[in-house]
């Protein structure tokens, strides 16, 4: 099996940002059958028969999210979320910069499902070639008709407004980004209430991923059922894998879920780079808890992969091969989070603090080992502890390299040198 | 009950069951299990909630476990239900508080020693009761901030130790509304900070330093000057204003150090103004009356005991009173005094002296009846609709605010500001089909306030709120010491003259001795007229606190108390018969007041009078008005409306 271009079957089509060009590759057809096959409540239906689950990280299915909304409370809200941030993610700077109408379809289906008439897309701060992309795009769908009052002759309204974040990781976090949309500290709200029932501007709000929606036009257009048809049971439809690492061709690749992450390795990125074995790879971003090579053998599958004890999160791989240093590693994705702490819950704030200056001092050669069995005390006092699953995470990467590493931890103790340093020296001389 | 008999159906009561460790109760639906908690005495240690607030769960200390729940949960805020069942005590609450103490003390300072919350810090306190014996974190890889920091004349922040319980920015949110204080920067460089760096422009951030869990939020006039444990502590009333806020008088050597708020939903909620909070200083004023003194018109002042005092007192008034009759001599009270005092002097005016002309203002108020406190202070949130006349209210009690406030955010009631003297039919108008409406005024457009009344009239409430001046003057009204009405807001059996007819008639000849009850600021007012009357009165028995113009111009001086060194009860705006207690030694060797006139009273010829202790007295009183004997301590006094004559 080799990847399954779904979402990104157009993709490298010349001019493919444009209406024009999108149309003439079936653009907007899914939204035309959206109003002319269902209602809202059986588009909903037919968005849980697809089986299709959130592609931002948490994995929650979308059809499902949705029902959650109260009946009868008006107006709702969509907001798609492109602050994509995790490390090592990089899919929904692609699918928008390649094709910007299929995500604004998107939009566009999800809001007529759930009844809202004004969709806001956050998109990270950095993204800024992406947003002006999308505003471009957005205002072209608009002198189409396709946004503004009665789409399409459906009789339904809906505006789109394009709204660039400030550059903080956590307003990805869906009440964190509702904060920061409403122009307020992007910092997670307290749950319950869910978005759902009280969100944006405290009305019920929807919060799906960029690459959640891309995928609404196909389901709509080729049906739940067929949708359902690929991948497997509880991983429906296709995902596309950011990969990235010590790999021979780093890049997105669309695949069938339920494909071995071997084949993704070996096949879509080329393998292991100058022939250098694999030593680790995290299957969900930075987030995420390493994997070893003996989880190559895994399936593409939220579920399986969760077994194993990590996640498919965010869809990120990073592979890693011999040469790397995981407590180098570690600190950087350490400092990533402690940079990243919003501040407000004290465990992930002064934790991710502690835990940063404990993996310099390692990284240093100034710790003990002692220091090692705090680090271990800090995590466990992080994770499940803190407000939002920032500081969870922020614990989650160290802790499994740790488990799965623990001689190289301990050998940077005490004024220890790094092992791994040592030996790629070699190997490359 | 179900057909087998089986399930005996619990009625609903509107409350769950719930077992904290091991133990079982019934709370009332939506409490939080922090409160229920408490209610079972099982503490759990809290920095970020607060019980005027909402919770927002970021300090992570209150987690606690409950079943069927994998991770720990906040207390704070998470509900009762049915059948939880939360544990305090187990091995992982209290290995996480350990652990979030130690996170809280990475980059705290630990500057206990030069604290000035040190003995009444949260930190401190949970520290030695949670917390872990030693910290893990390498002492020279602190965070560090800016420290005494001027946020405002009052007000000083440590931003090294603050903790970011987010309480003080959420106080501006939620309980002020008027947002001076926000977070700035992110993550562990996350500090607070005021809007734009300006300065604290509020009314009320006296309040800052009591809802901050530690000492990052200190009052600049308390800076350095005690520790909690060396201070004397006193339940009180705030002096300042007649609404009546609770307070603790912190003393230290005889001196007040601070004004504490003592919360009292049903009246300050817990805050208090600045105006109230930092005017403690003038109670430690040295400037007071000490000696008892007789001073005959012409003659020498010389010093004097109280008894003969007391003595000289009683002669020269019966003198007046033989000469002429009771009607020649005038009592002017004080809304500083307290009820038991009070209460004496009506009596000894209309009883013993048999004068009508008694006050203790200036001015009369015209049909002054108890339906113009008929609405309570926390009723304010049962109304719909609250129209305030002008400013005056809030500038009188600010407290007022805070509850109006609270009406508006939390009640979703409107508060209408209009102008004083809006007409009534406007009035109506604005307040459209509300069904609750609270109408406040203050003593000046008290009038005006019973001339929109009418106008809301309907099927709807509408009841009224007078703001009333001085610490106790509804007490003085309620107590009769007024020209026209005894206690009870009854008509008086004569009507006498007002505060400024008083002292024209003794400036004029006609009222030749004036008895006065001090302090009184509002006499005050009347200026030149109240020198000239002074001077004129044969007779000025003066019992007061301060040298003044009473005290120079009386024949007979007898030293007073000032409030904080009275035992007794003052009535607040809506009408809440408080406790005060004495909070200093007194300045003065002198008995207090309620012994002085009653003494006075014997020297007068009258029976009964002969203990004056303020218990007593207070007895008496309670025994006398009943309304008195119902609201007891804390209770609204609730008077019968007057029967048609």
């Amino acid at each position: 099996m080799a990847e399954y271009k779904l979402l990104t079957k157009d993709f490298g089509t010349e001019r493919l940002q444009t209406l024009s060009v999108y149309e003439s590759t079936g653009g907007y057809q899914g939204l035309r059958e959206a109003f002319k096959k269902f209602t809202p409540e059986s588009l909903v239906n037919e968005v849980k028969t697809s089986g299709i689950r959130g592609r931002g990280g948490a994995g929650f299915p979308t059809g499902t999210k949705w029902s959650f909304l109260p009946k009868d409370v008006f107006p709702r809200y969509l907001c798609c979320n492109a602050d994509e941030s995790e490390p090592g993610c990089f899919k929904d700077r692609y699918l928008i910069d390649e094709s910007p109408h299929q995500l604004i379809e998107g939009v566009l289906i999800a809001s007529y499902a759930i009844q809202c008439n004004t969709a806001f897309i956050y998109i990270r701060g950095e993204y800024h070639d992406q947003r002006l992309l999308l505003e471009r795009a957005v205002e072209e769908a608009r002198s189409a008709g396709y946004i503004g009052k009665n789409i399409a002759g459906s009789g339904f309204d809906c505006e789109i407004i394009v709204h660039g974040g400030a550059g903080a990781y956590i307003c990805g976090e869906e009440t964190a980004l509702i904060d920061s949309l409403e122009g307020l500290r992007g910092q997670p709200r307290l749950k319950p209430p869910f978005p759902a029932i009280k969100g944006l501007y405290g009305q019920p709000t929807v919060v799906n991923n960029v690459e959640t929606l891309c995928n609404l036009p196909h389901i709509v257009q080729r049906g739940g059922e067929w949708f359902k048809s690929l991948g497997t049971e509880r991983s429906t439809g296709t995902r596309v894998f950011c990969c990235s690492g010590h790999i021979n061709r780093p890049g997105n690749y669309e695949m069938q879920l339920g494909t071995q992450i071997r084949e993704l390795l070996e096949e879509e990125c080329g393998g292991m780079w100058r022939d250098r074995s694999l030593k680790a790879f995290q299957p969900g971003g930075g987030s995420m808890q390493v994997l070893l090579p003996e989880h190559l053998d895994l399936p593409l599958d939220m579920d399986a992969v969760a077994k194993a004890g990590s996640s498919l999160g965010a869809g990120a791989m990073v592979f890693m091969d011999e040469t790397t240093c995981l407590v180098d590693v570690s600190m950087r994705l350490v400092d990533f989070y402690q940079h990243e702490s919003c501040g407000k819950c004290v465990p992930c704030r002064e934790g991710t603090y502690f835990e940063s200056q404990l993996m310099h001092r390692l990284e240093r050669g100034e710790a003990s080992t002692s220091e090692l069995a705090t680090l271990a005390g800090i995590c466990a006092n992080m994770d499940g502890r803190c407000f939002c699953p920032l500081g969870d995470t922020a614990t989650w990467f160290v802790m499994s390299a740790y488990k799965h590493f623990g001689e190289e931890f301990e050998a940077h103790c005490g004024a220890g040198e790094c092992p791994v340093k040592a030996r790629s020296v070699a190997m490359v001389a | 009950m179900a057909a087998d008999g089986s399930a005996l159906e619990q009625p609903d009561d509107g409350r769950v069951g719930v077992s904290i460790d091991g133990r079982d109760a019934r709370f009332p639906k939506g409490m939080l299990v922090l409160d229920a908690a408490t209610e079972l005495g099982i503490h759990i240690p809290i920095y970020c909630a607060h019980p005027k607030m909402d919770p927002v769960a970021v300090c992570r200390m209150c987690l606690v476990n409950i079943e069927k729940f994998p991770k720990p949960q906040p207390a704070c805020a998470t509900v009762v239900a049915e059948g939880m069942v939360v544990r305090t005590e187990t091995a992982e609450v209290t290995e996480l508080r350990e652990g979030m103490l130690e996170f809280l003390l990475l980059n705290h300072p630990l500057d206990c020693p030069v604290c000035d919350r040190g003995g009444e810090c949260d930190l401190q306190d949970f520290t030695f009761r949670y917390g872990p014996g030693v910290s893990r974190f390498p002492i020279t890889e602190k965070v560090h901030f800016n420290k005494a920091v001027p946020l405002s004349q009052h007000i000083e922040l440590d931003q090294e130790r603050c903790i970011l319980c987010w309480r003080c920015v959420r106080y501006y949110d939620e309980i002020t509304g008027e947002k001076e204080i926000v977070l700035q920067q992110r993550g562990v460089q996350t500090l607070v900070a005021t809007f734009n760096d300006q300065e604290l422009q509020s009314a009320f951030q006296g309040n800052l330093p009591e809802i901050c869990p530690v000492g990052a939020l200190t009052h600049r006039e308390y800076r350095f000057v005690s520790r909690p444990w060396d201070l004397q502590r006193a339940a009180g009333v705030c002096p300042e204003c007649s609404y009546g806020c609770n307070i603790n008088v912190d003393s230290r050597d005889f001196e007040v150090k601070r004004f504490a708020s003592r919360d009292n939903p049903l009246v300050d909620d817990s805050w208090l103004c600045d105006r109230g909070r930092y005017s403690f200083p003038v109670w430690n004023s040295a400037e007071r009356v000490r000696r008892a003194a007789v001073q005959p018109r012409g003659g020498e002042s010389r010093d004097v005991s109280v008894d003969d005092a007391v003595a000289a007192a009683a002669a020269e008034l019966r003198g007046v009173i033989d000469e002429h009759s009771g009607e020649a001599v005038a009592v002017l009270g004080s809304a500083q005094s307290t009820n038991e005092e009070c209460w004496l002097l009506e009596r000894l005016a209309r009883t013993v002296i048999h004068t009508p002309h008694i006050d203790h203002q200036l001015e009369a108020f015209a049909d002054l009846t108890a339906g113009e406190h008929e609405l309570g202070i926390a009723e304010i949130e049962e109304c719909d609709t609250l129209v305030v006349l002008g400013p005056q209210p809030e500038i009188e009690a600010p407290v007022l605010t805070l509850r109006l406030y609270k009406a508006e955010q939390k009640r979703g009631a409107r508060v209408l500001r209009l102008d004083a003297d809006t007409a009534p039919a406007r009035v109506a108008a604005a307040v459209g089909t509300a069904q609750r409406v609270g109408l406040i005024a203050d003593e000046t457009n008290r009038a005006h306030a019973a001339r929109v009344a009418p106008a809301l009239a309907g099927k709807r409430s509408v009841r009224m709120l007078t703001i009333t001046r001085g610490v106790n003057g509804r007490g003085a009204k309620d107590l009769g010491v007024l020209p026209n009405l005894g206690a009870g807001y009854q008509s008086a059996p004569a009507s006498g003259k007002s505060g400024r007819e008083i002292l024209e008639a003794a400036a004029e000849g006609s009222i030749r001795a004036l008895l006065l009850l001090g302090p009184n600021p509002a006499l005050e007012a009347a200026g030149e007229l109240l020198e000239r009357a002074l001077r004129k009165l044969s007779v000025v028995v003066a019992i007061d606190t301060r040298p003044g113009a009473a005290s120079r111009a009386a024949t007979v001086l007898i030293p007073g108390h000032a409030l904080l060194e009275k035992a007794g009860s003052v009535t607040n705006v809506e009408g809440r018969v408080q406790r005060i207690r004495t909070a200093l030694p007194p300045a003065t060797s002198a008995p207090p007041e309620t012994r002085v006139l009653s003494a006075l009273a014997g020297k007068l010829g009258a029976k009964g009078w002969e203990r004056g202790d303020v218990l007593t007295v207070n007895r008496a009183m309670r025994d006398a008005i009943p309304a008195y004997a119902a609201a007891g301590n804390g209770g609204r006094a609730v008077w019968a409306a007057e029967a048609p004559a």
